[in-house]
């Protein structure tokens, strides 16, 4: 097969994401700069002198035009260099790199734990097709559905770190922990980090679940299931290398953006859990009308955001070759 | 829900005599009327004849009524939460920010009473206003009353009495305590569902919580509505630079978390109920776009919708005579999950401290507040919580159910 259109054409999606982020992160530059408020009052007190007052707002770059300050901050992007954050007082790149890993291994494990959840739900599910725990499994993701994260976080805390005191309430790690033992490290990570991604997940469950169980349902009433039926082929064989490959599709497309959504910070269960985040990182620059530090927290969730939805394309496409075509034609 | 009206007579009874000497005292004394008015006497009032117009109507169609078994539990559910949202201020019967007290009052468990001490009120002189000013303070209820002191015992000694509030001991004038039979009148209040940290009722807070989730859910349901049937008209029907600018807006909108959006709008622009409204409508009409601009674009190849086209009808009348007709079911059921949607951000807004400010009890405020008291009262975040999830159990359950009966092969 000729490579060459199928580059062009991913190169062109990928050309078009890139392009709405530019445009948001211009919109958004232009949104909190008409925004009511000045940043630099936080750092001024009535008793400085004019002369000083004046100093401090060159040095924020707030004495100039909006489209003279975009200007620079486009050059500055293009290089890397995406400002100095007010309320850190360091590069803006450091502190969003400080939080990524973090939020990565965070919003992963909870992903993970929600699509191999729901997958073995639904395969549970549609094995006692119609019974009681078929019922059972639909009512209660119906249910959980409903359970906004700061109620089951609430709650959870209140259960298991209140009442019962297995899993702390907040924070990553115990203070003043041995730094030294890795195998004690590691387990304290784990018993911080349990609930928050209970929490995280148990919202993102569900829709899993019935995503698995609608696809899964659809491709076992299709002809060449009942082929396979027909041949004696074992329901095992049937379900995991027949039903659940052809499901595949469209739960893809789902996650890749689910995942973005999910790097770009839990706010919530963040907030909750007392968790350093991208999400609490966010809202605190929102709220402390940190300007360099908000573009640059968009720039990187929207990458993230692409970058995840592009990969899920290629997934996609790996899978079923039938999207390579609808894609050149 | 008959329990509460039996329980509420008496003061149903009063709202309408104190309509009634309302009504009397505009005739008669219109400025001192209108000075009097107040935005809690009109809830009352309209509380009142809300609750006669829903048994009249029931009286009218009782004859249809016969099928209630069909009802299912999210259909009760229903009624009971719009049973709150219209008639909250007879049903909780005390102001939302209702504190006093606060040593024996505050994070009182479920189901406690605490003993109340009543004062006496200065005589006041007989007078139709005066009259009229006395029902009116008996009604409606201020979020303060000096004419009483909660309590957790009262002794009476030589020099006089004297009460103890949380251990502390405080000394009462005689002459100020209202007797009945030679005895102090001691009475009790009932925290049904405990109360919180100022020592104001969790019950209250609830019912009246109701209004703002639903009126917030409404008010920006609608407005997205409009937005998203506009703006999906727009795109379909004209096509070309519109559509794909539109298009390309929604695919931003929907694949950026939009809850840091609101947030940067609300911290930014300031937050009250308007812009709540204002963000979240905004923030909700992708959805609708999207099944509008698809129904439009199959309905303009139909042939009905050219010959009306070529009648020359215009766009507006095409879009209410010959569109509307035939996306509103979609659109409808798309509206009770968006309602959905909304009533959860505007908790979580409120729970993280954006939302309409702390003038109204809302869920997820209680939620907020609730999170610190965490390991003293579970009360206070179990019962806003399991309101929310409640509320929002029977919106996905109703909109389920909505579109399984709109198109029976659909299994969702």
């Amino acid at each position: 097969m000729n490579r060459f259109p199928l580059f062009v054409s991913l190169t062109k999606r990928l050309a078009t994401s890139v392009f709405v982020l530019f445009l948001t992160v211009s919109f958004l530059f232009v949104l909190v700069r008409i925004a009511p408020g000045d940043p630099s009052q936080k750092f001024l007190s009535p008793k400085l002198s004019p002369r000083l007052v004046e100093k401090v707002k060159i040095s924020f770059q707030l004495d100039k035009q909006i489209h003279e300050q975009y200007i620079s901050f486009l050059k500055n992007a293009v290089t890397g260099d995406l400002g100095f954050s007010y309320s850190f007082h360091r590069p803006v790149s450091d502190v969003i790199f400080e939080v990524l890993p973090f939020t990565v291994y965070f919003s992963l494990s909870a992903f993970i734990l929600q699509l191999v959840g729901g997958l073995l739900l639904a395969v549970l599910a549609s094995h006692y097709n119609k019974k009681f725990w078929d019922h059972f499994l639909s009512g209660g993701s119906m249910l959980l559905y409903a359970v906004p994260s700061f109620v089951s976080g609430l709650f959870f805390i209140y259960i298991f770190s209140v009442q019962l005191k297995i899993f702390p309430s907040s924070g990553i790690k115990t203070v003043g922990a041995l730094e030294d033992n890795l195998i004690f490290l590691l387990l304290d990570y784990a018993q911080h980090l349990f609930l928050p991604v209970l929490v995280l997940s148990l919202t993102g469950l569900p829709v899993y679940f019935k995503y698995f169980r609608e696809n899964f349902e659809e491709n076992g009433h299709k002809l060449f299931v009942t082929y396979l039926r027909a041949n004696g082929v074992s329901e095992k064989k049937i379900l995991c290398s027949h039903i659940i490959p052809n499901s595949l599709n469209s739960i893809i497309a789902y996650a890749g953006v689910d995942l973005g959504i999910l790097f770009s910070g839990a706010l919530i269960t963040e907030m909750i859990f007392g968790l350093p985040g991208m999400g609490r990182l966010v809202v605190n620059a929102i709220l402390g009308r940190d300007y360099p530090l908000i573009i640059g927290c968009t720039l990187t969730a929207g990458a993230l955001i692409i970058l995840t939805g592009f990969l899920a394309d290629l997934i996609r496409m790996k899978i079923d070759k039938r999207l390579v075509k609808g894609l050149l034609n | 829900m008959l329990a509460t009206i039996a329980f509420r007579l008496p003061l149903l009874g009063s709202i309408a005599l104190l309509l009634i000497s309302y009504l009397r005292l505009l005739v008669t004394d219109y400025h001192t009327a209108s000075a009097q008015f107040s935005l809690s006497m009109a809830d009352y009032f309209c509380s009142l004849f809300l609750m006669l117009s829903f048994f009249v109507f029931l009286f009218l169609e009782r004859k249809k009524l016969t099928s209630l078994k069909v009802f299912s539990f999210s259909h009760y559910v229903m009624a009971v939460i719009l049973y709150a949202f219209l008639f909250a201020p007879v049903i909780a019967n005390s102001n939302s920010d209702f504190q006093k007290d606060i040593s024996v009052t505050r994070l009182l468990p479920p189901f406690s009473s605490v003993k109340v001490l009543h004062l006496i009120d200065p005589v006041e002189k007989p007078g139709r206003l005066n009259n009229f000013l006395a029902l009116k303070k008996k009604i409606v209820k201020n979020s303060f009353d000096e004419k009483i002191v909660f309590l957790d015992s009262l002794q009476k000694r030589e020099s006089g009495f004297f009460y103890y509030q949380n251990g502390v001991e405080h000394r009462l004038q005689n002459s100020s305590i209202e007797t009945l039979g030679g005895k102090p009148d001691i009475s009790h209040k009932f925290f049904l569902l405990g109360s919180d940290e100022f020592g104001r009722d969790i019950f209250t807070r609830l019912i009246y919580g109701t209004r703002i989730s639903l009126l917030i859910g409404l008010s920006a349901v609608s407005l997205a509505l409009i937005v998203g049937i506009l703006l999906g008209f727009l795109a379909g029907f004209s096509g070309g630079l519109i559509d794909v600018f539109l298009s390309r807006l929604t695919d931003m909108f929907l694949s950026f978390p939009i809850i840091f959006f609101i947030i940067l709008i609300l911290a930014f622009f300031g937050n009250s109920f308007l812009s709540v409204v204002v963000v979240l409508g905004f923030s909700g009409w992708m959805s609708l776009f999207r099944i509008v601009k698809g129904e439009v674009l199959s309905l303009k190849n139909k042939d009905y919708f050219i010959t009306a086209q070529q009648l020359g009808l215009s766009k507006t009348k095409l879009l209410l005579k010959e569109v509307l007709p035939v996306i509103i079911i979609p659109v409808i059921i798309n509206m009770v999950f968006q309602f959905g949607n909304v009533v959860l951000s505007e908790s979580a807004l409120s729970f993280l401290g954006l939302g309409i400010g702390n003038e109204f009890p809302t869920w997820g405020g209680m939620l907020n507040s609730g999170q610190e008291y965490l390991s003293q009262a579970w009360w206070m975040i179990f019962f806003p919580g399991a309101a929310i999830v409640l509320l929002l159990v029977t919106i996905n359950d109703f909109g389920r159910k909505l579109a399984e009966y709109f198109n029976p092969r659909l299994h969702l």
